[in-house]
């Protein structure tokens, strides 16, 4: 199993294969449909640094922050999808979520030297590796706001990297 | 406080956060069976998962579910009004102590379709589906609360067979069916659950009871005939490959109609489901 830390370095992330098994440790980001279009909005206008927020080698989690926990949607869904692209680009290394996504996107996120992880949706497993939890952006959105969450050892496997996809 | 709406609340609680044995022994043994390395680990973190929810008594999954309610009801015991509203009162306690993710959706009709009336923040304020109800020879009254997440109810699908008088070409159907729900199902290894039956309403009926009673460990020929089929695909836990798609059938067959058609209702459903759990009132 190979242990990663947050921040990513480009080094750490041109290292992973598809089929690696990762622990996460560190500070990741949640975020899913409502918000992260507004992340990408925001990155574009450059107000990233306003919001709080540093997307260099971080990790996007696609999942909702309930009181019932946390566990992936699926990464597919268009609104989620289409922000692989941007947020690679402006440094996010690691899309962290469930199902499959299209070819044209294991593209996309090669050339940003970016991956897509699968995490399986073990909400109590997740609740007793997750220490901290705090609102970063969009408060109005509730639990789907922005949230920063520090985390130890989450497990994921490693689902497309380097232009290639587990379930070719 | 009633005794009832305690007791209805910690079954709840329970549905929502504990495997059963029958469930964790499917488990270890796909493990111990599948070669597929991916797909033991897949398997392994959803056991170890259930092992952590079952200590803390915290939700498997943060789509909680929606309350389902099955009311089995023995020949000398009556159910009365107060009963029944007792029993709502748990359902409302124990979404608060799982605590059930907030999903009850505001407004009037349209409002409710269309999701324009805001989310209740409230866990409680989730209403159970209707009950269900069965009179039983057993001397007791005993309520199953089933907790059914969103990602089934997406790829669940009702609709008739043709048997041609041959159960094959319904096992066929039920497998075709179900290899596509399964495929597209985010959160697998599943258990199947088909009910059969003589309109819409009695086979999702039989289908509820199937999930209500079903057991890992007792699985009929035509149960077992359709898990063998479905895993036949190899499309394996969330998708990974691997000879354990499906873990068991639930299968519950009602009378039938004298014609050509069954009408089938089926809901592949997710790694942690039937999350259910059963109380005597």
């Amino acid at each position: 199993m190979i242990e990663l830390t947050t921040p990513f370095s480009e080094e750490a992330i041109a290292q992973l294969k598809v089929g690696d098994v990762v622990t996460i440790t560190g500070n990741i980001f949640t975020g899913r449909d409502a918000v992260l279009p507004k992340i990408v909005k925001a990155a574009e206008e450059g107000a990233l640094k306003d919001l709080g927020i540093d997307l260099q080698g971080a990790v996007i989690f696609h999942t909702a922050v309930s009181p019932a926990g946390v566990g992936p949607t699926s990464s597919n869904k268009v609104e989620i999808e289409c922000t692989f692209g941007p947020l690679s680009k402006h440094g996010v290394k690691m899309h962290l979520g469930k199902g499959a996504i299209s070819k044209e996107t294991v593209k996309v996120l090669a050339e940003h030297n970016a991956v897509f992880a699968i995490i399986p949706p073990v909400t109590a497993l997740l609740g007793s590796q997750t220490m901290e939890q705090e609102i970063v952006a969009f408060p109005e959105l509730g639990m789907e706001a922005f949230n920063r969450l520090k985390v130890v050892k989450y497990q994921a496997i490693i689902a497309a990297a380097q232009g290639q996809s587990i379930y070719e | 406080m009633s005794n009832i709406i305690e007791k209805v609340a910690d079954c709840l609680v329970r549905a929502g956060s504990t495997f059963r044995e029958d469930q964790k022994e499917a488990y270890r043994q796909a493990i111990a069976d599948e070669a597929n390395a991916q797909s033991c680990w897949v398997m392994q973190q959803v056991l170890d998962n259930a092992l952590v929810a079952e200590e803390r008594r915290s939700p498997l999954c943060d789509d909680t579910g929606i309350p389902h309610l099955f009311l089995e009801v023995g020949k000398n015991r009556s159910v009365s009004g107060e009963m029944m509203q007792e029993i709502m009162e748990g359902v409302e306690m124990g979404l608060r102590q799982l605590p059930g993710r907030p999903m009850a959706i505001m407004g009037d009709d349209n409002a409710r379709i269309d999701q324009s009336g805001g989310l209740n923040p409230d866990s409680g304020a989730l209403k159970p589906s209707p009950f269900l109800i069965k009179p039983i020879d057993e001397d007791v009254i005993r309520l199953t609360v089933l907790m059914l997440g969103g990602g089934p109810a997406i790829r669940g699908i009702t609709q008739r067979v043709f048997h041609k008088h041959n159960v094959d070409v319904v096992i066929d159907e039920i497998v075709n069916r179900a290899t596509e729900g399964v495929s597209k199902l985010g959160c697998s290894p599943c258990v199947l659950a088909v009910g059969v039956g003589r309109s819409q309403f009695e086979a999702t009926s039989m289908m509820m009871e199937a999930m209500a009673k079903g057991d890992f460990s007792k699985q009929t020929e035509f149960e077992k005939k359709i898990t063998k089929k479905v895993n036949e695909a190899n499309i394996g836990p969330l998708g990974l490959g691997g000879k354990h798609s499906v873990l068991a059938t639930f299968a519950k067959v009602g009378p039938q109609r004298a014609s050509g058609v069954r009408i089938v209702a089926l809901r592949p459903c997710c790694c942690f489901e039937p999350r259910r759990a059963s109380v005597e009132l």
